[in-house]
């Protein structure tokens, strides 16, 4: 096929304003410039702002991008190569665990050769768990054929995500890129940027979209095969083409960041070579932390020190030929890295460097490996002053006393080693005897005789207090009533979320029992696993514990999107545990991103509202139904608003998990915060979505619906406005009467559904 | 053109702001640092200390100013600030608000109270204080807290123009919330002069609050492996009292029918029980108060409290550890 490159343009400075932006805010704002077709997200710190900013400038009206939430990073990943099969132009942005969940998509893409753009928002990964940044993330992203520049700056988080769809998209080339900078000390710090004032400058820069011009999916005219599998001989001449590409990319961004240097008065050289005219002494680093080392190597210079530093700004493909370049006359060499590959004496930057200069006999540089700034541990001039420090001694060695290294740990004292504060409540402690559940020998149905809920203040709290929950959280308040109904002994696991976050906080736990965070997409099966080998090691008599030991897997409603495989797969399977959602209808450990949970005209941080967009598009999950469709034995709904109904279905609950098999529970809970809502009103708001049978309380015991509390009956039903009004992410409904009514209808079908489910067993 | 009147080698003029999440400080610097860099042309760069922290917590935001041909390239946090601004008192009793300020540095307090009382509880032996009651304007003129530190901070930074300022209020408000200009433009120009001011001099020889970088409890030989943690439920030695944002549940006795209703409602689990025997010599549970060290001032115990046994007030110095009833934990 014939491909012409889009023109250089013969590019003349175009005109620029001056803002003050983050590194998030300016990747947003070169996305809606270009206006993408497509961009397929999932929410995750610290890259969820691109969205967040995304979306405000959709509700205003600036670009056309069609923001496609994703069930998760994989789907994401997924969304994003459909559409670039289709020929759009795409992007996308995420971090972290996020990045690693698409990470089987990428090579995928790479090797069929779609381009697209990615905004790497680079965060250590998991585990333990940190949200901030390090590139332990961006490391995993070096084998996969993509091409990966790295932005130092927010100004260059904008200028690069340009350059990279015009590299990405070049006849030469044709891969996706990562454009990677650093979370939080780049993604979130706000700095004097510039960006054209006119979309058309950067349009024109991009050029007009050439991938209708190349195989896809979109012309039925011209069919094709995509994704054929191979064999090992075809496989190899397919990397061979891929790693010639990728090879090409680098000459291809030479040429496109001379031509942007032309339009911006910007310009990105391969490497960023700080000082190295004549350094004897040098460190080599990615990012915000070669921006901060300047400042070093400047204060050095001033003592007469020959110091110098190197940043690349793309590094795949690795740019060897520069490098060995570069360090052709330095004497000692230190790569500092925000990612170790454990074992390997070195990150892989440090080897990558080593084997570019051993190709250079004549080099007798001295390469020194530190890995330091993990999980967003600052970087300090100290720092860059202790790296600059073993260079010059190396330097003058002649060799690296201790080639390899972590920087920045400590041993910490004996006398702060964490002392018990209690001695852990278990068993009996637990046992109130006061919650009694018998089932009925006719119907094998269960029922619960509860206390007045003022003796089981007795029984001592699950969780401890001195936990970091917003004032007025509803997830906390809540977790805590259903524990209050689990009689005996309990492990649980919660999945990323609020709950897991403000109770589990280094070196600080609020759990009084076990407790065992995994990543939420995954703790419906790692509580499966959990359970079935605690009754295996109990069936081969190694360990001897009560039977009576309850296992729940806690969720919020975001966990029950990204991890619905998992908890169906549990759920089908009928493992003996209990889960439970808290559901706050939004993804608010990560700043209010919409779920599939949040119902219609709902505002959200990714459901904004304005001129051209109305909150979130669609109806909420009905969670409890899909769960019911898995045949587990017992499904049910609850809120705090009526505390002797929750009790009870926790009961309940516990027998199912002990006796039988899966019980699948939906808290609606509430988040003041961003529900935007008073800190003490939370109780009244899910109150009056139970009365307004937006969130009915019922359950589903063995295939038969029962409603646990029927508003009509008790002549509370309320008018759905009388909920919505309590919050300010709904306020705005209250005038939309088209969109108030799809709300009301909506909830009146599902309201009436189940009503006649209560009515027949067989339903 | 602003002129700064100090700089750090550098050439950074650096502020500091001390708050809990909530309180708009986050907001607050960021409309600092985009006046100073949009309005008034110097070079500015403005980030927080983020992790998980929620609602209620303490953060810190950073403001550097500069010339505008010197280049920022510094991302580490800022540990010799020239100003201090303190949102929340309660604050100075969790964190070393003033770590790191300079002999001839200000600090401003959100305070209600006096400079030689808040001179005592920050240990400072020198420098500004300025004191602004900015919850208080706030309150009156229905606004929020920041927006009158703001003010306060316009006045201590004197080479910005509070007109510059004034313009960015009128922008952020007029198109979607037209009716909250003017109270916002008066709880900035309240702040910015009801600010006052007391310079302790420094006696000769007086050292610099030396600025101590926090380093985490344990190390590589301490930390169990795997970032595992076997003392359970140690997060009831914290003290969460600094999340209160005014407002605190009153227990009263008397009224009290231990229904436990609050106790359902409560997410932090402030509610102390005892069991003894009612009027019938059966042993019941009773609400014996309410352990304020761990209270967030939420206040939805009062909104699900049948009685009168729960009411609200504006707290004052000392009310929650003279009648903090202490849990026991077993």
């Amino acid at each position: 096929m014939a491909i012409s490159e889009n023109e250089l343009t013969k590019a003349l400075p175009a005109e620029q304003v001056t803002y003050f932006e983050s590194g998030n805010e300016m990747a947003a704002t070169a996305a809606a410039q270009i206006n993408y077709h497509i961009m397929g997200y999932f929410p995750i710190t610290p890259s969820t702002e691109v969205a967040q900013y995304l979306d405000q400038m959709k509700a205003r009206g600036q670009h056309d991008i069609q923001l496609i939430a994703a069930d998760g990073e994989h789907g994401s990943a997924g969304i994003c190569y459909g559409a670039a099969l289709a020929g759009a132009r795409v992007v996308n942005a995420t971090s972290s665990q996020g990045f690693l969940y698409m990470l089987e998509q990428l090579p995928t893409q790479s090797g069929t050769r779609f381009p697209m753009v990615l905004n790497l928002v680079t965060r250590a990964v998991s585990g333990p768990l940190d949200i901030r940044g390090d590139h332990s993330d961006l490391y995993y992203a070096l084998n996969t054929g993509w091409v990966i520049l790295t932005a130092s700056t927010p100004q260059a988080v904008y200028d690069m995500n340009i350059i990279a769809l015009k590299v990405a998209e070049h006849s030469k080339v044709r891969l996706p890129v990562i454009v990677a900078y650093d979370g939080f000390f780049t993604s979130h710090q706000k700095r004097k940027v510039q960006y054209f004032k006119d979309n058309e400058t950067v349009r024109n820069f991009v050029g007009p979209n050439p991938n209708p011009g190349y195989p896809n999916v979109s012309d039925p005219a011209h069919p094709v095969t995509i994704g054929a599998h191979m064999g090992g001989d075809d496989l190899l001449n397919n990397h061979y083409q891929l790693s010639e590409a990728l090879y090409a990319a680098e000459e291809v961004y030479e040429e496109v960041v001379r031509e942007y240097a032309l339009l911006s008065g910007r310009e990105y050289k391969v490497l960023d070579l700080y000082r190295m005219e004549d350094a004897e002494v040098a460190v080599f680093l990615l990012n915000s932390a070669a921006e901060s080392a300047k400042d070093t190597v400047d204060a050095l210079r001033a003592k007469g020190i020959k110091a110098g530093l190197i940043r690349p700004n793309i590094i795949r493909p690795f740019p060897a030929e520069q490098l060995r370049e570069a360090l052709k006359h330095v004497k000692a060499l230190l790569v500092g890295e925000r990612a170790d590959s454990y074992g390997a004496e070195g990150g892989n930057l440090t080897h990558e460097i080593r084997s570019a200069l051993q190709v250079d006999p004549e080099n007798e540089t001295v390469v020194l490996s530190r890995v330091f700034g993990l999980g967003g541990k600052d970087f300090y001039a100290d720092d860059a002053q202790a790296f600059f420090q073993l260079a010059i001694e190396a330097a003058e060695l002649g060799y690296a006393a201790k080639p390899f290294d972590y920087h920045g740990y400590y041993p910490g004292e004996e006398k702060n080693t964490l002392q018990p504060v209690m001695e852990p409540p278990h068993g009996d402690a637990f046992k109130t005897g006061l919650i009694q559940v018998t089932q009925n020998e006719e119907t094998g149905l269960l029922k619960v005789k509860l206390p007045p809920l003022r003796q089981l203040t007795a029984k001592p709290h699950r969780l401890a207090p001195g936990h970091g929950a917003c004032p007025g959280c509803g997830a906390l308040s809540a977790l805590e009533l259903f524990f209050k109904g689990i009689e005996g002994d309990m492990v649980v696991l919660f999945q990323t979320g609020c709950a897991y976050v403000v109770t589990a906080s280094y070196p600080y736990s609020s759990h009084k029992q076990t407790f065992v965070h995994n990543l939420f997409q995954n703790g419906a099966a790692t509580v499966a696993g959990m359970v079935d080998a605690f009754y295996e090691l109990k069936r081969r008599g190694e360990i001897e514990v009560a039977d009576d030991l309850t296992f729940v897997m806690v969720s919020g409603d975001g966990g029950m999107d990204i991890g619905m495989g998992a908890t169906v797969g549990a759920a089908l399977r009928n493992h003996k545990m209990i889960i439970l959602e808290y559901d706050n209808e939004g993804y608010m450990n990560t700043g209010s991103q919409l779920s599939y949970s949040t119902p219609i005209g709902h505002m959200t941080s990714t459901s904004g509202v304005g001129k051209a967009q109305k909150g979130k598009k669609g109806h909420h999950k009905d969670t409890a139904q899909i769960l019911a469709a898995c045949n587990i034995p017992y499904v049910f709904t609850a809120a705090e608003s009526n505390p002797q109904d929750l009790l009870q279905k926790a009961a309940k609950a516990q027998w199912y998990a002990n006796n039988v098999g899966t019980a699948y529970g939906k808290i609606l809970c509430a988040c003041p915060l961003n529900w935007k809502s008073p800190d003490d009103n939370g109780t009244e708001l899910v109150k009056a979505a139970v009365d307004s049978c937006f969130f009915p309380l019922y359950e589903i015991e063995q295939g038969i619906t029962s409603l646990t509390y029927n508003p009509e009956l008790k002549n509370k039903r309320i008018p759905v406005t009388d909920w919505l009004k309590g919050m300010g992410k709904t306020k705005h409904l209250l005038g939309d009467a088209e969109l108030l009514q799809d709300f009301e209808a909506e909830i009146e079908r599902r309201w009436t559904r189940l009503k006649l489910r209560s009515e027949n067993a067989l339903l | 053109m602003s002129t700064l009147p100090k700089q750090n080698a550098l050439g950074f003029f650096e502020i500091r702001l001390e708050s809990i999440g909530g309180l708009g400080a986050n907001l607050a610097g960021k409309m600092l640092a985009e006046t100073g860099a949009i309005e008034l042309g110097l070079n500015a760069a403005n980030f927080s200390s983020y992790g998980s922290e929620k609602k209620g917590t303490p953060v810190k935001t950073f403001v550097r100013f500069c010339d505008p041909e010197v280049e920022i390239r510094d991302h580490s946090p800022i540990e010799e600030p020239h100003v201090v601004a303190v949102f929340h008192e309660a604050l100075y009793k969790t964190v070393n608000v003033v770590s790191g300020l300079p002999l001839d540095g200000v600090v401003l307090i959100n305070t209600t109270r006096d400079f030689d009382e808040v001179r005592a509880d920050l240990k400072l032996e020198y420098g500004t204080i300025a004191l602004v009651d900015a919850m208080g304007i706030a309150v009156e003129e229905k606004t929020k807290v920041n927006t009158s530190m703001l003010g306060a901070l316009f006045r201590i930074c004197d080479f910005l123009d509070p007109e510059a300022m004034r313009a960015v209020i009128r922008r952020t408000f007029e198109k979607k919330y037209p009716h909250l200009v003017e109270p916002n433009l008066r709880t900035f120009d309240r702040g910015y002069n009801e600010v006052k001011f007391k310079t302790y001099e420094a006696p000769e020889g007086t050292a610099v609050k030396p600025f101590k970088r926090a380093q985490s409890m344990l190390g590589y030989r301490t930390q169990l492996p795997g970032g595992l943690i076997a003392a359970q439920a140690n997060s009831i030695l914290k003290d969460l009292s600094g999340s209160r944002a005014g407002m605190i549940p009153v227990y009263d006795a008397d009224t009290c029918i231990s229904c436990a209703a609050c106790d359902n409602v409560c997410p932090d689990y402030c509610f102390v029980w005892e069991p003894a025997e009612d009027k019938r010599g059966r042993v019941q549970q009773f609400l014996r108060g309410i352990d304020y060290q761990y209270c967030k001032g939420c206040l939805k115990c009062i909104d699900a409290c049948p009685t009168d046994a729960l009411k609200s007030t504006r707290e004052e110095v000392g009310y929650a550890e003279q009648h903090r009833v202490a849990q026991v934990f077993i």
